[in-house]
């Protein structure tokens, strides 16, 4: 056993943190945070907080990487030196860097990418705090970022993760888990017709297991979605109200 | 104004055989919300006004734009708050230039502000300018006010009445282009701080009703002790 690892993941139907097994962390979404960029968002998902913010659809620089037929989606997800218990390096690394790729994969999907051809949409995510799953809140936020700045697109996108410890199946594993466990399956998907678009995996599921953790994470982004769509409203009445 | 709801994208907006308008897509035989806005089904066609976003250019549209430090040969290349560049030729300049004989630089000096018109929108987004259309000129003194295009028509008004009213009361001159870019030259610039405060007020409460009245309370307050 390594150090720090607890003994038993959950006690009396209970996990570490007192969630049951199919529970989200504490969800909130705030969305037009910021006032410089044409759109943003913010996330604290459990231990999580992430801002995101939107530029464009705007001229491409350099301009060699404007494609004629569609507007470029170009993504940077960064982690905070402090985010973490042990300072962070910061700047782009091989992990930063595969997280920007799979964020920008997914949210390629939705974007209406051919309307704004020579053009390049810029979303930055930036983890302030982490506490596991912050791909999921980096796509979760750059999703209403995107909605916030106007940019038109397919639907928004939620994403939720579920995994194994302990030998259950639970929904939104939180550090502990996600550091000890045995498994942690993140997915993002496209509510609205059910497409997938990302889902990672890491450890080891069987079949039954993954199928298992597979529909509790797509139930998971459901409970997301209607977290996105109530901050955007809430940021339209907000204004309203003013 | 009338209650219009409030969608996000990807919610479903109406079925079956309808006309799109702008901001909204199809899939099947439903229509969903492109963007995040307000949906409008009157006369027969079903949009969502966008309530965030830059500006597109179209053809037909009055814009505002400032000439860039690129100039060509025979070319201004005017920076209109888009994510195109647009293009005035010297042929589309109001009056006749011979760009061999006279540099265009002479014409007009990078940061010059213009009231201009598209006149074409190519497949490639090369963007056309031209300013032979009535009351295209170069925009001498004053300054420019940038708002979100999408609080142009709130700036403007239903049949003018917002620009009308901001006019009379200031006694100022005001241009607002459709791209968000808005020009004010007044006496003093007490005065043009008070449009551009007034300006900036409507921005802010766009989708709020007795807007027109509310501002003008606010000018005839204000205007006393410019």
């Amino acid at each position: 056993m390594k150090a720090g690892e607890p003994e038993e993941f959950i006690v009396d139907g209970r996990r570490l943190d007192g969630r049951r097994m199919d529970e989200l962390r504490p969800l909130k979404i705030e969305a037009g945070v910021l006032k410089r960029a044409d759109g943003s968002a913010y996330v604290e998902w459990g231990g999580n907080k992430v801002l995101a913010a939107c530029y464009g659809p705007k001229e491409i620089h350099p301009r060699h990487e404007a494609n004629p037929k569609r507007a470029v989606l170009r993504t940077y997800y960064s982690m905070a030196p402090f985010s973490v218990y042990e300072r962070k390096r910061p700047g782009p690394d091989r992990r930063s860097m595969e997280i920007s790729k799979v964020t920008r994969q997914a949210l390629e999907s939705v974007v209406f990418t051919h309307l704004y051809p020579m053009t390049a949409i810029d979303v930055f995510i930036e983890i302030l705090q982490a506490q596991a799953g912050t791909r999921c809140a980096g796509i979760t936020a750059a999703s209403v970022a995107l909605a916030d700045a106007g940019i038109p697109m397919r639907d928004l996108v939620p994403a939720c993760a579920a995994g194994k410890v302990g030998g259950h199946i639970v929904l939104d594993l939180f550090d502990v888990e996600d550091n000890y466990g045995e498994a942690d399956l993140p997915v993002a998907i496209v509510p609205r017709t059910g497409e997938i678009c990302l889902m990672q995996m890491d450890g080891n599921l069987t079949q039954e297991e993954f199928e298992q953790a597979f529909e509790l994470a797509i139930k998971g982004c459901m409970q997301v979605y209607e977290k996105q769509k109530e901050a955007l409203r809430k940021a339209y009445e907000k204004r309203s109200e003013e | 104004m009338s209650a219009r709801r409030f969608v996000v994208p990807g919610e479903e907006v109406a079925s079956g055989r309808v006309k799109l308008g702008e901001g909204v897509y199809r899939e099947g035989d439903r229509v969903y919300a492109a963007v995040l806005g307000l949906l409008d089904t009157s006369r027969g066609v079903v949009r969502v006004v966008s309530l965030a976003g830059r500006y597109y250019p179209k053809v037909g549209d009055f814009v505002i734009g400032t000439v860039t430090g690129t100039i060509y040969e025979t070319a201004w290349s005017v920076d209109i708050s888009s994510p195109y560049t647009a293009i005035l030729n010297s042929s589309d300049f109001y009056r006749e230039v011979d760009p061999f004989r006279v540099p265009l630089m002479k014409v007009m000096r990078p940061g010059t502000a213009i009231y201009a018109y598209v006149r074409e929108v190519a497949p490639t987004k090369g963007v056309y300018l031209t300013m032979k259309q009535r009351g295209c000129r170069i925009l001498k003194g004053g300054r420019l006010v940038e708002i979100s295009p999408a609080k142009v028509p709130r700036v403007i008004g239903r049949k003018r009445s917002m620009l009308g009213m901001l006019t009379k009361e200031t006694g100022c001159r005001i241009l607002v282009g459709q791209n968000g870019i808005i020009w004010v030259s007044c006496r003093s610039t007490g005065m043009e701080d008070l449009v551009e405060r007034a300006v900036r007020k409507i921005e802010a409460e766009a989708h709020t009703s007795g807007l027109t009245d509310r501002i003008k309370e606010m000018i005839v307050r204000e205007r006393e002790r410019v």
